[in-house]
């Protein structure tokens, strides 16, 4: 069994285990629930996170200053042979003592939420520290950002498993540490609170949202306390964008859109062929993959090894020329692909931003040239790239639109941005359906929820199955014999009662013949009602819904939402069953 | 004896809370001292780069300079010298949207700050933002400056006095002078001397003979502000006080340059003025009359040169052309006009009277002469371009009629 395979074996083992029967929940005393103290726990998870990640900087800076000197440039030897040195010992490192650390680390996140009862091992975290550090200090095309997400994620189920908080809570600490570690990594805590709801989590519940924002924003106050309140870049002065400009925008959403894809097939078609290859081989393909990045560098842009932000700062500052700027962004296409299917640990959200920003930048530069009157300031255009490839690589659509505006701060840029985002989002669903997390998921044998075709998937509704009421209708206020009279003229057993002032409840044909000969026929419906008021449903309701109600009562009224009163139809079990026979033939 | 629980005191929800802060309080303290150390050791690199890009400026290497100003600031983010020279060598090096990204980026953190918006208005002025740069050097004028404030904010304004009198905004830099003028210290003539210059370069001149005169005051024979005096009161027409200023300033610097030589000028010309100004007081009859005919002459002469060079026939022009075909004759081209002939037609009427005349102070003729005269003088200024000294003396007189300083 290779390394990987018996890490993730024992994963599973051990998320079975915490999830035991036996596991202690200390904390549901009466005096302090256990949500309350969740909730201080994701503060502490945010601090710890915080620091790790301030901690992460710095080792990434000081590996960086250490193998490549303070200041790359071309035509240095370290730039050419200190990536693929040192990604022999990461190799190493990787193979033999933290298997689990290969990859971005959103991935294992997820897999921790959905499959292993939120356990992410501990040493995990310790192995992505140190390898992802060395790994992008070195100069591979890779970024601190899901490395950061992934050891949040670790420290935080490490101290769930601690304290040994339940199940449920367990599950959840992951992406509470998730976002935290973003945050700190991206120091913007709107857009990883963002991120890990659109793209870990899947959904918006309050219990979990509370947790994930306090999270978040303990460890961004946290690292600005380290490291200072700076942004990741400076942002230029953005220009007011002319409505024939958004053209432009449309223009870069369709080139980030078309990138994004060529990003994730080259990702999608090397990962699987390098990883099939023999075992040994392993330990010199992330040193080949370092050795080309040096000789790119060497050879004249050394702007795209590591994360290359100060390189994103400058394209703003429209510091290189168009043709430089899309030259920089194929590269960076090619590096990051390289880095990451070789398995180096590192991550892909700052080269996502980068080609973003280089792509912004060379479109707005090239609208220059050939059409001065349309675009705008090369800064707005490249930032405004990040978002796009955000939204066409990552397939987060939301934090995309979120990360530019907390980013720049400036909400006159939103209808750009969302243009662009749309179009590069749209042309990246087009043409690769399935998005990269999920597609690298798939190549690693594990199927996880996608969130994205969780979000496309269209419902089955209530109003979808429901009959339209057709039978007699009694109401409460009138007397046992009115309503036996009536009944008498109908061919149904059974009748649904409109209750006063509202609710609802049936009766049968028997029933309302017995009270009448038992001399209650001068009763009201109401009060000689033997039966309970029955449960209703809205037409707007999930079919899923109606499965827990239509087993109880025969007939389930379905109201408006408007007035409860108004019956707009009935669900049957047999109602729903044949709506789920006819989609289920439909879709075969 | 009650045994304790231990396991379920440890696991107190308070217990929890109060042992997580103790190790999160001493994690920050490990960070701290981790970042402390590690800051500064980048400190220390990003001060050696700096240093480089100093040298580097200084050899007139701005690439390189700027380069190693952004690895220095790579490693310093918030320092603000650094940030300050890298926007202003990106400034220089013509990358104006970048400096002013730092730029602006330093006035948010220090709005006040002199240096920041002496260099931010150093920038819209090279932009060519008037409004801009005027704001920027209003906020480094009264801004905070850590060391040398007064001469700072000083330099502050006489920089933007500069900046208006390049723009040729010369009510603002007017504007500007005089209320630097009421915070300049008394007794500094240099700043005096500076900013009489620049008063005259405004055209304020009464107010930067003013300042020539404080500087003269204290330094009677300081070279730069006699000639700036005496250029100050030839501009006002106060020929005599020029030829004063402008024969002490010849005195003092006999040099042969430039400058000596529009002083020299200007002398000449104050005093072909004066010679030539048939108004001065307690004139004698005699010399007043040879005054008039000089200029009269003069007159004459200048229009004389002037129809031949615009291709006007001024022989065919005799006093008596009145009939049709002389006139015809002697129409001028279109672009000299017709004043040329009927400036001719009156100097020819009036020549005979000033010829038979003996009252000398008939100030009528002397008027109606000197009308002619300065009319000429103007009309061929404007058609054939400045004349001699005498020529010139007279339009001045003509300018400055009423106004010369008798």
């Amino acid at each position: 069994m290779s390394g990987v395979a018996s890490e993730i074996e024992s994963v599973k083992a051990e998320g079975h285990k915490t999830s035991s029967p036996e596991s202690r929940r200390f904390f549901l005393s009466t005096t302090f629930r256990e949500e309350r103290f969740f909730l201080i726990l994701s503060v502490f998870i945010g601090l710890f996170s915080g620091l790790a990640v301030v901690c992460f900087r710095l080792a990434i800076d000081w590996s960086r200053i250490s193998l490549l000197g303070p200041a790359p440039a071309p035509h240095s030897l370290r730039v050419l042979f200190a990536p693929a040195l040192v990604s022999l010992l990461i190799a190493i490192i990787v193979i033999h003592i933290f298997p689990l650390a290969r990859g971005s680390g959103v991935n294992q996140t997820k897999a921790a939420l959905y499959i292993f009862n939120g356990y992410i091992p501990f040493r995990t975290a310790v192995g992505k520290f140190i390898t992802a550090a060395l790994a992008i200090g070195a100069g591979h095309s890779l970024g601190p950002e899901d490395p950061s997400l992934q050891i949040g994620a670790s420290l935080a189920s490490a101290l769930g498993r601690r304290l040994e908080l339940s199940r449920e809570k367990l599950r959840l600490l992951a992406p509470v540490g998730a976002a935290a570690g973003l945050a700190a990594a991206f120091n913007a805590p709107i857009s990883a609170v963002l991120f890990v709801i659109e793209e870990v989590i899947g959904r918006w519940s309050a219990g979990i949202l509370g947790s994930v924002v306090l999270s978040a924003i303990s460890s961004v106050v946290v690292v600005r306390w380290f490291l200072g309140a700076e942004p990741l870049f400076r942002i230029p002065p953005i220009t007011t964008v002319k409505p024939i400009e958004l053209f432009a925008y449309a223009v870069l959403g369709l080139a980030g859109g078309l990138a994004a894809v060529i990003f994730a097939k080259l990702i999608a078609f090397f990962r699987p062929r390098l990883r099939a290859l023999p075992k040994w081989t392993q330990y010199f393909q992330s040193a080949v993959a370092g050795l080309i990045i040096g000789l790119i560098g060497y050879l004249g842009a050394p702007q795209i090894m590591g994360a290359g932000y100060e390189y994103m700062d400058q394209a703003m500052h429209d510091q290189f020329t168009w043709q430089l700027m899309a030259i920089f962004a194929g590269l960076k296409i090619l590096a990051t692909t390289l880095s990451f299917a070789s398995g180096t640990p590192g991550g892909m959200f700052a080269p996502a931003l980068f080609i973003g920003a280089m792509l912004g930048g060379a479109v707005s530069g090239m609208q220059h040239h050939f059409y001065p009157h349309l675009a705008g300031s090369t800064g707005t255009y490249a930032l405004v790239g990040m978002g796009v490839l955000f939204a066409g690589f990552l397939r987060a659509p939301m934090t995309s639109v979120f990360m530019v505006l907390e980013v720049s701060g400036n909400y006159s840029i939103i209808v750009p941005v969302i243009i662009a985002n749309t179009f590069a989002y749209l042309i990246s669903r087009t043409l690769e359906p399935t998005p990269i997390f999920d597609l690298l998921s798939r190549q690693d044998g594990l199927e996880l929820p996608s969130m994205e075709e969780q979000r496309e998937e269209s419902i089955l509704r209530v109003e979808d199955a429901m009959q339209t009421p057709s039978g007699l209708l009694l109401n409460s206020e009138e007397t046992v014999h009115q309503a036996n009279l009536r009944a008498q003229q109908s061919q149904a057993d059974t009748f649904l009662v409109r209750l006063s002032p509202s609710g609802w409840s049936s009766i049968t044909r028997e029933v309302l013949e017995t009270l009448d000969g038992e001399g209650k026929g001068e009763q009201t419906l109401g009060s000689a009602l033997p039966t309970a008021r029955l449960p209703y449903l809205h037409p707007d309701y999930p079919l899923e819904m109606a499965l827990r109600y239509v087993y109880q009562t025969p007939l389930v009224p379905v109201v408006s939402r408007a007035d409860f009163r108004k019956l707009e139809g009935l669900i049957s079990s047999e109602a729903v069953l044949n709506k789920y026979r006819v989609v289920s033939r439909d879709e075969n | 004896m009650k045994q304790v629980d231990w396991k379920s005191l440890i696991c107190r929800p308070s217990v929890v809370i109060a042992s997580l802060s103790i190790i999160a309080i001493l994690a920050f303290l490990f960070v701290n001292r981790l970042v402390h150390r590690f800051s500064e050791q980048q400190k220390a690199l990003a001060r050696r780069m700096f240093a480089q890009g100093q040298l580097e400026q200084r050899s007139g290497r701005p690439d390189q300079a700027i380069e190693d100003f952004r690895v220095a600031l790579s490693y310093d983010r918030g320092n603000f010298p650094y940030q300050l020279n890298l926007a202003r060598a990106l400034r220089d090096n013509n990358q104006p949207e970048e400096a002013k990204s730092y730029l602006l980026n330093l006035w948010n953190r220090t709005p006040d700050d002199g240096a920041v918006n002496l260099a931010l208005a150093r920038l819209a002025a090279r932009q060519g933002q008037i409004e801009d740069a005027i704001h920027y050097y209003h906020n480094a004028a009264y801004g905070r400056w850590d060391s040398d404030a007064d001469a700072k904010r000083r330099n502050a304004q006489f920089e933007l006095v500069d900046f208006l009198l390049s723009r040729n905004a010369l009510p603002q830099a007017q504007a500007e002078l005089l209320n630097l003028s009421t915070t300049l210290p008394a007794a500094s003539e240099d700043l005096r001397l500076r900013l009489a210059q620049l008063f005259a370069r405004a055209q304020d001149y009464e107010h930067a003979l003013a300042e020539y005169q404080r500087v003269l005051a204290h330094h009677r024979e300081d070279g730069s502000a006699l000639a700036g005096a005496g250029e100050s009161a030839f501009r006002l027409g106060r020929y005599r006080t020029a030829e004063d200023y402008l024969s002490s300033a010849l005195r003092i610097n006999p040099k042969e340059n430039p400058e000596d030589e529009q002083v020299r000028q200007l002398h000449e010309t104050s005093n072909m003025v004066l010679q030539s100004d048939p108004y001065e007081r307690k004139l004698p009859a005699s010399e007043r009359k040879a005054r008039i005919r000089d200029a009269f002459n003069a007159a004459g002469e200048r229009l004389e040169q002037c129809a031949v060079s615009q291709g006007v026939n001024a022989n065919a022009m005799p006093p008596e052309s009145s009939s049709p075909t002389a006139s015809v004759a002697s129409t001028p081209p279109a672009n000299s006009g017709p004043d040329l002939a009927s400036l001719k037609k009156q100097w020819v009427e009036m020549k005979p009277k000033l010829t038979r005349s003996r009252a000398s102070d008939d100030s009528d003729l002397l008027d109606s002469t000197m009308n002619i005269v300065f009319e000429i003088e103007q009309a061929t200024q404007k058609q054939c371009g400045p004349g001699s000294h005498i020529d010139q003396a007279l339009l001045l007189l003509a300018q400055t009629r009423s106004g010369v300083d008798r």
